[in-house]
């Protein structure tokens, strides 16, 4: 080979083999950009499924607050109401009973008669507050009558007067004092009360009848 | 010198340069691999600090917060409402109350 020759070979050599190791860079090189653009756009497939994720979360459980704070609130307008109706129902029926009447005097025979048809024995005694005491008394014949009608039995009453403050009714009690059944007034209307909690509600929110 | 020698000086010198071209094509090689490393990483960091998560976020805290408004105006027509019906229905309720208290046995 002549030296012209072996110098061409050595040039022609050194292009391929510059040549070889450019297009492996460059292949490497894609191979690592197009690596880094899988793993990027899988990144961010998963940080947007957790970002959405914790989104929701936060907005169910912000708004779950929301509607439980405003269900509070609509729940306490409603107490307000029920407590409206229930001071109002207990001005009105002290009412009636510092009045008086016929109907007035009724009822407390019908109170005094349901509490001793409630107990066993035949001695009772009626309590009252001092207002009604007389009223009472007067009623204390005709009552223990018509409660032995109903006992079958001679009924004896007797009267007493309550120390507390009521608006009315009775307590009624056996002679021994072991029995007794509370029909004052704020007793029968705090179980009423009770009773018709959620009757009064449905009223208030036109949903009831006034005769369930 | 005879023309012998001074042609393989020649080659000799045609070699180094052409050794010469492969070392520079080497270093060019490794800058293209770092260059692409280099790329392949603010790739991947472009993500986190991309500002379209930042975006979706207030987005949706607008969302939520225009639902409670919607939440606190409904609640507000429900206590309307609630307080006309209760008007309305209050002195029934005194009267069912009333009727209650009074009857007979509790």
């Amino acid at each position: 080979m002549s030296i012209q020759a072996l110098q061409t070979e050595i040039e022609r050599k050194a292009e391929e083999e510059v040549s070889r190791i450019l297009e492996t860079a460059r292949q490497e090189a894609q191979r690592i950009v197009a690596e880094a653009n899988t793993k990027a756009a899988s990144l961010r497939e998963e940080r947007a499924r957790v970002l959405q994720r914790e989104l929701d979360a936060r907005e169910k459980a912000e708004l779950a607050v929301a509607r439980m704070d405003v269900r509070g609130k609509l729940l306490r307008v409603q107490s307000e109401w029920a407590n409206r109706v229930f001071e109002e129902t207990e001005k009105r029926i002290g009412e009636m009973a510092e009045k008086g009447g016929r109907e007035y005097q009724e009822l407390l025979s019908n109170l005094v008669l349901a509490g001793i048809s409630a107990m066993n024995g035949n001695k009772f005694i009626v309590e009252t507050n001092a207002r009604d005491k007389e009223v009472v008394s007067n009623l204390l014949g005709t009552l223990a009558e018509k409660a032995g009608k109903n006992k079958g039995e001679r009924v004896i009453l007797q009267m007493g007067t309550l120390q507390t403050r009521t608006l009315g009714g009775v307590i009624v009690s056996t002679e021994d004092r072991v029995q007794s059944f509370n029909n004052i007034l704020e007793a029968r209307l705090s179980a009423a009360s009770r009773k018709l909690e959620g009757t009064i509600r449905r009223i208030l929110s036109g949903g009831g009848k006034a005769g369930e | 010198m005879s023309a012998d020698i001074k042609e393989l000086q020649e080659l000799i010198g045609r070699e180094r340069v052409s050794e010469e071209k492969v070392r520079k094509a080497k270093e060019d090689a490794q800058a293209i691999v770092k260059q692409a490393r280099e790329q392949a990483e603010s790739t991947v960091r472009a993500i986190e600090s991309d500002p379209g998560w930042e975006k979706l976020r207030r987005a949706r805290n607008d969302e939520i917060g225009r639902k409670k408004v919607e939440i606190e105006e409904q609640y507000k027509r429900n206590v309307s409402a609630l307080e006309k019906v209760a008007h309305e229905n209050y002195e029934k309720a005194i009267a069912r109350l009333i009727e209650e208290t009074l009857r007979g046995k509790l």
